[in-house]
């Protein structure tokens, strides 16, 4: 039994090291790149959903500058989203926030595919469970006869 | 017990279903492309804007402090911003003499040069500030031009306009702004 | 006159369908033959009047007919011939006139294709539906869509239309293509109400509309990809994507259409699945009519939302009703749905096809509710939301990922049951060469975890895939490998083209560099190994058109590789800039120009620049997807599956080789 695993694991072992080393941590994010993912989560004001990193209108480009400064202010990613939202109103986030309402977009999709999932995992249960239907000892001669 | 499930999903899905198309009805009375947005600034403080006039003056919000301040973002180049200019002309010379009263224009989105000529072409009384990078616009949430800004002489945002005015609208900005209505 | 043709079209179109939607209801009603062989006639009628109509239509256009009003508001004397003619749909009335056109011709190659059946119930419940769909088009177009409407001052010229709409040839493709594809999905959805109400929901119903299904469901992909490929050469803000409300109503029927190709086969081969095939069908076609819903009515902020109008309602209430009827005949007929068929093992081919429909439910739910989610929120709470980007990446991706997988795995995963032997033998290999991609895609620098997943699970599939080819052609012979199944074959190309796109998209999303350099004519500046060097800037006045273009040349280590113009043009009515970009298209990489601002007082301009890797192999993977569906659309040397009669040893024998395990005869 062993042996026919060895390959598989052998496998599982090569992904998983692999995987790890896109996962390590590799200490913390550029200054620029909080702004980039950050110019990524709001929308451009004047332009028809895009975000404020893709977008060349000079509020963007405001936006971008601002964003630069508060990040060397100290500012967090929080307070940063905070002061948008305060002159732009929420429709300037692109990615809506969690708590409350939110819960309904984050978090159907993931009671749904759980839902649906599990309801497969039952229905295949169920299927197992129930005999097969039985062959006589006629029928397996028969089936033999044709394969020969 | 096999019958029930099958209705069950099925009134569940229709219900779902129903729900949809009733937001999405709802949804559907609104003219959304015409509805005006509510600047969010509505009843705060209004920022700390700073910007250099085409004179060399520099204007500020504190400089304008005690003052009923109207601030009008405007171009050179857009339309609704050249239909909106005699109301403000009017308007400007119906009030200029007041002592509590201040009208600001910031250039948006524009070159120095192409808002000089515009000015200096269209007698443009008023003082006009430069903003460039977009600070002071971007400071007031702007989307677009022309918008005014009323703010009262402590410093709050009492009203807004999004597109062209009439003297009407600005007068009523002016109001809002010396807390009157 | 053109109008009063038009309208006359579509008056006659209206009678016809009602009359074939009476003659036909009563033939079934009486099972009166006569009638029924009748009441097929008037879908020919219907096709002739909607002909009629778009040729009214066309000839109003080009003859710069401003009396009536939708000429007047989408066309203008200096406006070139062919954006002229693309006219007739660019603009809500004109394409509800090219929807009833699309929808006749599919009615009538229907009655064509089953004339020999015109007297089977299931036919002419299926040709019945179809009617009723192509009533409703014309009742929109003669009530609130009216595009003959007449106006009484007729203007010397017309406004012309939307600029973005004149900017490349592309338009005269992408509208009808899309369209031939959501229109398309209305044949299986007759069939699968014609089967509901008959009580024939066996399999009869899948086979008839196979082909009509798997044509819709290429035009389709073909109309999405033609418009990411619009989004990325034409509209110029750099990507092809944008999670747009519009392209997701695109997106939609895509994934649950896409979902019931699959489900199909293990309805045709196990007999199970019946009632969720009939609720994706249904589901499919409510997409298509929510997606003209959500494009036309103007409810969500678009692109593509370029009027508002009263047809709004309508369509909402049209798929009510089609709701309505789609969840009442299954929870009529749902009982005697059951099938005796099980799955017997997680790990065989039903069970991934069961997993591929789950994920693409849930795709396809996700893209729906990040799509209203903002209508939702300001209906419940008065908040103005928006539902960008991010959310849809970060909940796609996942679910993208495990599609990818099962697409590399199942096909070799056989029916019904397995041993550790066969999958062994059938996927380790082609799983360790997914493993080996991801570790060398890794030492090459590759960081994120999404693209890793990717490369290695594409790698996985391309040498699954390569394996069949492989067995197939031992077999029966490399030359006829294709013949022998072309439905099996044809769908390993489409993985094929699916593949590409994934790759495509996994690259181009990471690893693109986007930078902005302001340049003097004469000047240069260096991108990613790229030199760009500004020549000189030209501008053009042609009709409506003013475009101020930027001459740049583009040198990578020392090679001359040509000179790109991107521009930026306007139009009189409006003052909004349309970039137009210069792409230099590359196997690896896409050098991608556009021009930010024209020259200013200095003479300076603003060049975008961005390299953009891959994204050639997106219209590559698209256009493999196309072969590998017409290869699956092409005859085939067996007859399907469930309808043959006998199986022969030799038949048996040849599968048993195909798929080295012994066969449950």
């Amino acid at each position: 039994m062993t042996r026919r695993l060895l390959p598989w694991a052998g496998l599982g072992l090569v992904v998983v090291v692999t995987l790890a080393a896109v996962l390590w941590p590799d200490g913390g994010r550029s200054d620029s790149a909080r702004a980039h993912a950050l110019a990524e989560e709001l929308r451009c004001p004047e332009c028809q959903g895009l975000s404020v990193a893709d977008s060349s209108e000079p509020t963007s480009r405001a936006m971008r500058a601002d964003i630069r400064d508060r990040i060397e202010a100290g500012q967090s990613d929080a307070e940063i989203r905070q002061a948008m939202v305060d002159r732009f109103g929420e429709s300037i986030l692109l990615r809506p926030e969690g708590g409350g309402l939110g819960l309904v977009v984050w978090g159907l999709p993931v009671a749904a595919l759980a839902l649906g999932g599990g309801g497969l995992v039952l229905a295949l249960r169920r299927w197992r469970r129930e005999p097969r239907l039985r062959a006589t000892e006629a029928d397996e001669k028969l089936v033999d006869q044709t394969r020969s | 017990m096999r019958r029930h499930p099958l209705r069950m999903v099925a009134l569940g899905v229709g219900v779902a279903v129903a729900a949809l198309a009733v937001v999405l009805a709802l949804q559907v009375g609104d003219d959304q492309l015409q509805a005006q947005p509510r600047s969010e600034l509505l009843g705060d403080d209004a920022p700390d804007f700073t910007v250099t006039t085409l004179a060399g003056e520099e204007v500020s919000l504190d400089s304008l402090a005690g003052q009923a301040v109207i601030v009008n973002f405007w171009n050179s180049w857009c339309i609704p911003c050249r239909q909106e200019e005699p109301a403000l002309r009017e308007f400007y010379e119906r009030h200029r003499d007041e002592a509590d009263f201040a009208l600001v224009g910031i250039v948006r989105d524009d070159t120095e040069r192409a808002a000089r000529r515009a000015v200096d072409e269209r007698g443009i009384e008023w003082p006009m500030g430069l903003d460039p990078g977009g600070r002071a616009a971007l400071d007031f949430g702007t989307r677009g031009q022309p918008e005014t800004y009323a703010i009262t002489p402590d410093g709050l945002v009492a009203g807004t306009q999004y597109g062209p005015a009439t003297v009407e609208d600005l007068e009523t900005l002016l109001a809002a702004a010396r807390g009157q209505r | 006159m053109r109008a009063a043709l038009g309208v006359l079209a579509l008056a006659v179109g209206t009678s016809a369908a009602v009359l074939g939607i009476a003659t036909l209801g009563l033939g079934l009603r009486r099972r009166d033959e006569r009638l029924l062989r009748n009441g097929r006639r008037y879908v020919f009628v219907v096709l002739a009047a909607a002909v009629l109509a778009a040729g009214a239509m066309e000839w109003a256009l080009l003859s710069h007919d401003f009396s009536i009003e939708y000429v007047a508001d989408n066309n203008a004397r200096a406006t070139p011939t062919l954006f002229t003619i693309t006219g007739l749909w660019a603009a809500l009335e004109g394409s509800i006139l090219l929807w009833a056109l699309v929808l006749g011709g599919y009615l009538a190659f229907m009655a064509r294709r089953f004339r020999d059946r015109a007297t089977d119930p299931l036919v002419a419940w299926a040709t019945l539906t179809g009617l009723v769909v192509a009533l409703f088009f014309f009742v929109l177009m003669l009530g609130p869509a009216n595009p003959f409407k007449t106006i009484a001052d007729v203007p010397s010229d017309g406004a012309g239309p939307n600029p973005l709409l004149q900017n490349h040839p592309l338009m005269a493709f992408h509208p009808p293509i899309l369209y031939l594809g959501y229109v398309g999905f209305t044949v299986p959805f007759s069939f699968a109400v014609a089967a509901l109400v008959t009580g024939r929901f066996g399999e009869g119903w899948l086979a008839d509309t196979r082909r009509a299904t798997l044509v819709a469901w290429g035009f389709l992909t073909a109309g999405i990809l033609l418009g990411a490929w619009w989004s990325y050469e034409v509209l110029g803000w750099g990507g092809y994507w944008a999670w747009d409300p519009v392209e997701n109503a695109s997106l939609l029927p895509w994934l649950t259409g896409t979902a019931f190709i699959h489900s199909v086969i293990v309805q045709e081969r196990r007999g199970m699945l019946r009632v969720w095939n009939l609720s994706l069908v249904i589901a499919t076609f409510c997409l298509t009519i929510l997606g003209t819903f959500l494009t036309r009515s103007g409810v969500v902020d678009s692109v593509h939302s370029f009027t508002q109008s009263a047809i709004g309602p309508m369509l909402l209430g049209f798929l009510g009703i089609v709701a309505a009827v789609g969840i009442g005949l299954i929870a009529w007929r749902g009982d005697r749905l059951r099938a005796p068929g099980r799955i017997d093992s997680p790990v065989s081919r039903e069970s991934a096809f069961l997993a591929n429909n789950l994920l693409f439910a849930a795709l396809a739910f996700v893209v729906l509710l990040g799509t209203v989610y903002p209508l939702l929120a300001e209906a419940l709470q008065d908040r103005r939301l928006s539902v960008g980007e991010p959310y849809f990446d970060r909940m796609t991706t996942p679910i993208g990922i495990g599609l990818l997988f099962l697409m590399a795995a199942a096909p070799a995963l056989p029916w019904r049951a397995t041993t550790g032997e066969v999958l062994r033998r059938r996927l380790l290999l082609a799983a360790w060469m997914g493993a080996a991609a991801m570790a060398i895609s890794v030492l090459l620098g590759a960081r994120e975890l999404a693209q890793v997943l990717t490369f290695g699970l594409a790698a996985f599939a391309l040498a699954g895939i390569a394996r069949q080819f492989a067995v197939g052609a031992r077999a029966h012979g490399a030359a006829r490998v294709v013949r022998s199944n072309p439905r099996l074959y044809g769908g390993l190309v489409v993985h094929v083209g699916v593949v590409l796109v994934a790759v495509a998209i996994a690259s181009s999303s990471s690893y693109s560099t986007k930078r902005e350099v302001r340049l003097r004519e004469g000047e240069s500046a260096t991108v990613r190994g790229y030199t760009v060097t500004y020549l000189d800037g030209d501008t053009d006045r042609s009709g409506q058109k003013t475009t101020v273009s930027a001459r740049v040349r583009l040198e990578r280590g020392g090679d001359d590789l040509g000179v790109y113009a991107p521009a930026i043009s306007t139009f009189p009515n409006s003052t909004q800039g349309i970039g137009t970009p210069s792409v230099r298209t590359g196997l690896r990489e896409d050098l991608y120009l556009t021009l930010v601002s024209s020259p200013n007082q200095r003479g300076r301009i603003t060049l975008g620049v961005a390299v953009n890797p891959l994204v050639l192999w997106l219209w590559l993977g698209g256009a493999v997807m196309a072969i590998g569906t017409l290869i699956a659309l092409s005859p085939s040397l067996r007859a399907p599956l469930w309808r043959r009669r006998t199986r022969t040893i030799r038949d048996v024998r040849r599968q048993s080789e195909e798929e080295k395990e012994p066969v449950p005869v």
